[in-house]
């Protein structure tokens, strides 16, 4: 069957909230959710730059294609099945720059995030 | 039979002629594109093409007869012929409305389908992936 690897960030608040809402939405594709360079992820994935993973989300396609930053978060929401139309209507050529810009702060300040949030670290 | 009542009777013939013609066309060249919609899941195709033909039905059928009553006096066979042409002229009109909404639906259903299954971004590189043992 047709399942996205997702590599998430196991010791970030925001990213461990994210992981647990993501296991309750309805979903069109299955996501199954490595620890980033962790021994399962170096073990399934050995020619992958393992400390690129840890500084941004990375979506594992089953026939190898990489989806890093922006690109794995769109393609999380498009595994989703309330969220698939959001996820064209954010990868359209108007909304693109905007939906990487976003991402990408939130991404690089997701210790902050989690911080202020009481999430932990 | 005054003519009031033949020009009522010769309207809601020619109107249900005319809804279960539309009606049965629908049904019959709507189910190839539910078929195709619905990746080839031919019972549940069959399903919906039904639901909507009811619906169909419904709204036609509920107009046709809404817009019986002709509101004035008619005196001759001329003048029943005329308030005829007019009534079936606004079936024919309201049909034809229904009957492309409908097509629009079909389409639009179709269009989603299809576009919907390729992922929204391409990826960023390629790697191997080790499948477990």
């Amino acid at each position: 069957m047709f399942a996205l690897t997702v590599l998430y960030d196991p010791d970030c608040g925001l990213c461990r909230r994210s992981h647990e809402w993501l296991n309750e939405q309805a979903k069109l594709v299955e996501l199954n959710f490595v620890p980033c360079a962790s021994e399962e992820a170096r073990k399934r994935f050995p020619f992958l730059d393992h400390d690129l993973t840890k500084q941004d989300l990375t979506v594992i396609s089953p026939d190898g294609a990489v989806y890093f930053g922006p690109k794995a978060w769109l393609m999380v929401l498009w595994a989703l099945a309330r969220y698939r139309e959001w996820s064209y209507r954010l990868a359209s050529p108007e909304l693109l720059p905007t939906t990487k810009r976003v991402v990408s702060a939130i991404s690089q300040n997701r210790y902050q995030i989690s911080r202020v949030a009481g999430l932990g670290r | 039979m005054n003519i009031v009542v033949s020009t009522y009777l010769v309207y809601l013939a020619i109107s249900i002629a005319l809804t279960v013609w539309v009606a049965h066309t629908l049904h019959k060249n709507g189910r190839i594109f539910l078929v195709d919609v619905f990746h080839g899941n031919e019972a549940l195709a069959d399903s919906v093409n039904h639901l909507l033909v009811v619906g169909f039905y419904l709204i036609n059928m509920g107009y046709v007869t809404m817009a019986l009553k002709l509101g004035y006096e008619i005196n001759s066979a001329q003048e029943g012929i005329e308030a005829l042409s007019v009534k079936i002229g606004m079936v024919l009109i309201v049909l034809g409305g229904m009957h492309f909404f409908n097509l629009f639906v079909f389409s639009r259903m179709r269009r989603r389908s299809v576009a919907h299954q390729h992922p929204p971004v391409g990826p960023d590189s390629f790697t191997t992936v080790k499948q477990e043992a």
